[in-house]
């Protein structure tokens, strides 16, 4: 066992609706060239590179062979791993394991999507859709309203029930999510790596905005975007001679659960905003990074919000707020940029969803901050000791956890 | 003892409709073929040829900015000769046997997938030389390069 | 480690969720264990294999997942039991399962999602490369280079259906099956007919590995993990030499060097390489460093590679037996950890210390995962 940093992060240079001008894996090739640009670093220097994508949504089966030469992988150990929504996560927990176990000191992280070459709405509910149509010849129909339940509805559908449940929960209304979304839009404005900025939002510009299904409006969802992560990580033998600068990753988990519309073939339904699993793995993290009160340790967090209700839940169920408390903590201004809680500075998963980096770029922004390098604004005024970045994907049922140090922990 | 039930089976056609970004290079070559003129790239490091172009020699770390027109002649070095094609994954028979070839463009060092027409499969062999037919009517698409013809 | 499999079948006749409950709760019971006993679950499967997006989600709990750490690699399975190993070596976890499942015999035709594996704008749109043609220029690169002939080729699948024959997991296998046999099977894209190929398959096979502690306890003849490695070749199949493979010598010299092997031809005494094209297996055996470079005549003429060989290579029939998307790679690994614990029936070659044990995923073994158990 060994401790392991975050030497360095490569954004592509922009995470927009549509890269028009390169294809996949020259997108890959963009955010693997800044790392290497601003780590000083050389193909060379890499031991070993894993990545993962959602593979549907660009409709490439194992596209890391095809990108290979891309991200300099040729010649190189390369693995795949691919979880959902969880993916940027779960690569960097992989790359972490490379490293922890001794078998390699220097790791590319890689985490990318180019949602705009599928339709990505199809390919969610691809999730479902196979156990979903078992049931047309039980008589189930999959057209109309009915159908679209079965389904998910993408994403917002089920969404919107778990924004229900945790509204009835924790006393929230829908104007705390109105609030939240325009938080978040607010600090995507100061991200220059962010997709969906909208300067000085206002929760009545988000409240202005259509139910696409009730109580989610089109401003509490997240957009879709081209773009890719790519992180250096290294042994703590490495780091002083890779960066002056560097965040350690101190704790880290994720657990399952049973997928959130029920295993419609032989399992149960849960409550989607339960997330027991989120409870689970923070707390095996935290245990980890021998953080024993995340509520006064943790000084930032970066949450996978597809939807703006979960940014409070989060909160909650990952320990840092009691629970049903986020509402509060939200009007006394906690989770501001400059509040004592600053929840997604980066403006989050709601404001830049490019899937396979995304739950990455949790990990990668709080390296960031902790680093003091968050760029074009968004960097919290308060030092930051510890950060705690969630992944989250499935069909609402994994969770992903890392827990950041400014400090290595003691073995 | 009653006849074992058959469980029902689900048969679920999926169709998605993907819009993939050729990138800059691939575009150029497709233009390229309109004019009958096949394209590829030079890396500075290796010296390899490649086609089609792409935007990097990952074995080199290079960028591949040096176009260079190859073609249209060509030498097979590499091919098998096709009794069935592929539909969707399904082996079907084919009446004729189909030839293809992994032909080296003259002036490239990669080799390229193509189709061999006008020749009888006991006439291919590694070293046949072969000419790239182009299509009439242009589609803008890297089918503009139709096929191969003894040369 | 310890391992199970299902009997690969060209239809399972079950659901995905059923084929793996079977498999997996069969396995806890027979090492007297419960779900409770895994410390983090690594799934191997594939998104288009399966026809679901993200297809681990209604795969979790009935392998027991519920509530604990998993996770997926979208790769072989070889490369799900790699990840297992750096996790339990990282001292985070004392056991790891391993599940590595496919459907492509019933659910989704194996060629079509290699066919998506090929770039979308090149490649795909020009409608002539497939896994058959790539696997056939593959054959056609190696009889050119080396001088092996049509009958030698054959050979290689001959054995491969005999040793499956005998082998009860197996889907395709033939005693007695001579490479006349091969060659008057359904000719595809010469030099490649049917039997030289893999049959497309569903079945699952999953692995539990164990730090040395754990290992003892669980089991009076834990396998050790002596050495991985793992490499990826250039995606370009008009930019490499298709009778060898760089990656698989790069995979195999990191392993060796982990295992402390100097002489791996010696030390070994048997291999299991996935090979769903014949032609592979001697250019893997090459690769791995078993035989020298271009001998696939002198092995085939010698027998060198048979059960009773020399150096014994896919005892088990290996991938022309059965190739089950995902799950292929892991059970040459399970196939070789049986060989080393003498439990390996009708297939068991002569008593020996240590194996090696192969996976890969792409065209022309692209990307490959090399690993050398010991007894």
């Amino acid at each position: 066992m060994r401790n392991v940093a975050i030497a360095g992060v490569g954004y592509t240079n922009v995470f927009v609706s549509k890269r028009k001008d390169m294809n996949a894996p020259e997108m890959i090739a963009e955010a693997v060239d800044n790392a290497f640009r601003n780590t000083n670093l050389r193909p060379e220097d890499i031991d070993a590179i894993v990545i993962g994508n959602m593979q549907t949504f660009e409709g490439v089966n194992l596209p890391h062979l095809w990108a290979s030469e891309h991200f300099c992988g040729v010649g190189k150990p390369v693995m795949r791993v691919a979880t959902g929504g969880t993916t940027g996560m779960s690569v960097v927990h992989a790359a972490y394991y490379h490293i922890a176990c001794g078998l390699y000191d220097t790791v590319l992280a890689i985490g990318w999507e180019k949602q705009s070459e599928g339709d990505s709405q199809v390919g969610l509910t691809g999730i479902v859709l196979p156990e979903a149509l078992a049931l047309v010849p039980l008589g189930l129909d999959m057209t109309g309203k009915q159908g679209m339940v079965f389904s998910g509805g993408g994403s917002t559908g089920a969404a919107s029930f778990q924004a229900m449940s945790y509204l009835a929960k924790s006393g929230g209304t829908i104007e705390h999510i109105d609030k939240m979304a325009a938080l978040e839009r607010g600090n995507a404005a100061l991200n220059p790596y962010a997709h969906l900025k909208v300067p000085n939002c206002k929760p009545e510009d988000i409240a202005a905005t259509p139910i696409v299904s009730y109580p989610l409006r089109f401003g509490h969802t997240c957009p879709t975007s081209d773009g890719a992560t790519c992180m250096v990580m290294c042994s703590a033998e490495k780091a002083p001679k890779i960066a002056d600068k560097v965040a350690w990753i101190n704790g880290l988990a994720n657990c399952a659960s049973e997928p959130t519309t029920g295993n419609l073939l032989e399992g149960l339904l849960t409550d989607p905003a339960e997330q027991m699993p989120a409870k689970i793995a923070s707390k095996k993290a935290y245990e980890m990074a021998g953080i024993t009160d995340p509520k006064k340790e943790i000084d930032m967090a970066e949450f996978y919000d597809g939807f703006a209700h979960q940014s409070m839940m989060w909160s909650e169920r990952l320990g840092l707020f009691d629970e049903g408390k986020a509402p509060e903590m939200l009007d006394k201004g906690v989770m501001n940029l400059d509040g004592e809680m600053p929840v997604n500075p980066s403006g989050g998963v709601l404001c830049t969803n490019a899937i396979g980096a995304s739950a990455m770029n949790r990990v990668s922004e709080c390296a960031l901050q902790i680093m003091g390098l968050a760029e074009g604004g968004h960097q919290v005024p308060k030092k930051v000791r510890n950060a705690l970045a969630h992944g989250w994907g499935g069909l609402f049922q994994y969770v992903t956890v890392t827990v950041l140090g400014d400090t290595p922990r003691k073995m | 003892m009653a006849k074992e039930r058959e469980i029902l089976n689900s048969v679920v056609p999926l169709d998605f409709t993907y819009n993939y970004r050729v990138g800059i290079p691939l575009e150029k070559y497709i233009l390229g073929l309109a004019e009958g003129k096949l394209l590829g790239v030079a890396c500075p490091s290796c010296k390899k040829v490649v086609t089609p172009p792409r935007s990097i020699c990952g074995i080199c770390n290079e960028k591949l900015d040096e176009w260079v027109e190859v073609g249209p002649e060509g030498t097979v070095e590499n091919w098998t000769i096709g009794h069935v094609r592929l539909e969707k994954g399904e082996a079907k028979d084919n009446d004729e046997p189909v030839l293809i070839g992994m032909i080296k463009l003259d002036g490239a060092t990669s080799l390229m997938p193509g189709l061999i027409e006008g020749m009888r499969p006991e006439e291919l062999a590694a070293g046949a030389r072969v000419r790239a037919v182009f299509k009439a009517e242009p589609e803008g698409s890297v089918r503009d390069l139709d096929h191969f013809e003894p040369a | 480690m310890a391992s199970a499999q299902t009997r690969y079948a060209s239809d399972i006749g079950m659901p995905r969720e059923r084929m793996l409950f079977e498999t997996v709760k069969g396995f806890y019971d027979s090492l007297g264990i419960t779900r409770h006993d895994i410390g983090t679950f690594i799934f191997a499967s594939n998104d288009f294999q399966d026809g679901r997006t993200i297809s681990n989600v209604f795969a979790d709990s009935p392998v027991g997942a519920y509530m604990k750490d998993e996770t997926k690699v979208e790769a072989d399975g070889s490369f799900a039991y790699l990840y297992g190993v750096m996790r339990i070596l990282s001292g985070h976890y004392d056991t790891a399962l391993i599940i590595a499942y496919g459907l492509g015999g019933s659910q989704f035709r194996p060629y079509l999602v290699m066919d998506y594996t090929m770039d979308p704008s090149f490649t795909r749109q020009v409608g002539i490369m497939n896994e058959l043609v790539a696997a056939a220029l593959q054959a056609r690169a190696y009889m050119m280079k080396y001088g092996l002939t049509e009958e030698e080729l054959a050979a290689v699948a001959a054995k491969g259906l005999r040793n499956a024959a005998a082998n009860p997991v197996q889907l395709r296998g033939q005693a007695n099956a001579t490479a006349s046999d091969v060659l008057k099977s359904r000719p595809l894209y010469s030099p490649l007919h049917e039997f030289h190929c893999y049959p497309p398959t569903d079945g699952c096979c999953v692995m539990l590995l164990a730090s040395a502690k754990r290992a003892r306890e669980l089991t009076r003849k834990p396998i050790w993990v002596a050495g991985i490695g793992h490499d990826l070749d250039t995606y370009y199949l008009g930019e490499k030499d298709l009778a060898v493979s760089k990656s698989a010598q790069r995979a195999a010299a990191a392993a060796y060097k982990m295992a402390g092997l100097s002489d791996p031809a010696a030390e070994i005494g048997v291999a299991e390489i996935s090979a769903p094209f014949a032609q592979q297996e001697l250019i893997l055996q090459e690769a791995l460093g078993l035989f020298p470079e271009g001998s696939g005549s002198q092995v085939m003429g010698g027998g060198l590679s048979e059960i009773a060989g020399k150096l014994p290579v896919n005892p088990s029939g290996g991938a022309l037996g059965a190739h089950a998307f995902c799950a292929s790679g892991l059970q040459r690994i399970a196939d070789a950890a049986n060989q080393l614990r003498g439990e390996a029936g009708a297939c068991q070659v002569k008593e020996s210390k240590l194996a090696v044990a192969h996976g890969q995923d792409g065209f022309c073994a692209q990307q490959n995962m090399v690993t050398v158990l010991s007894s």
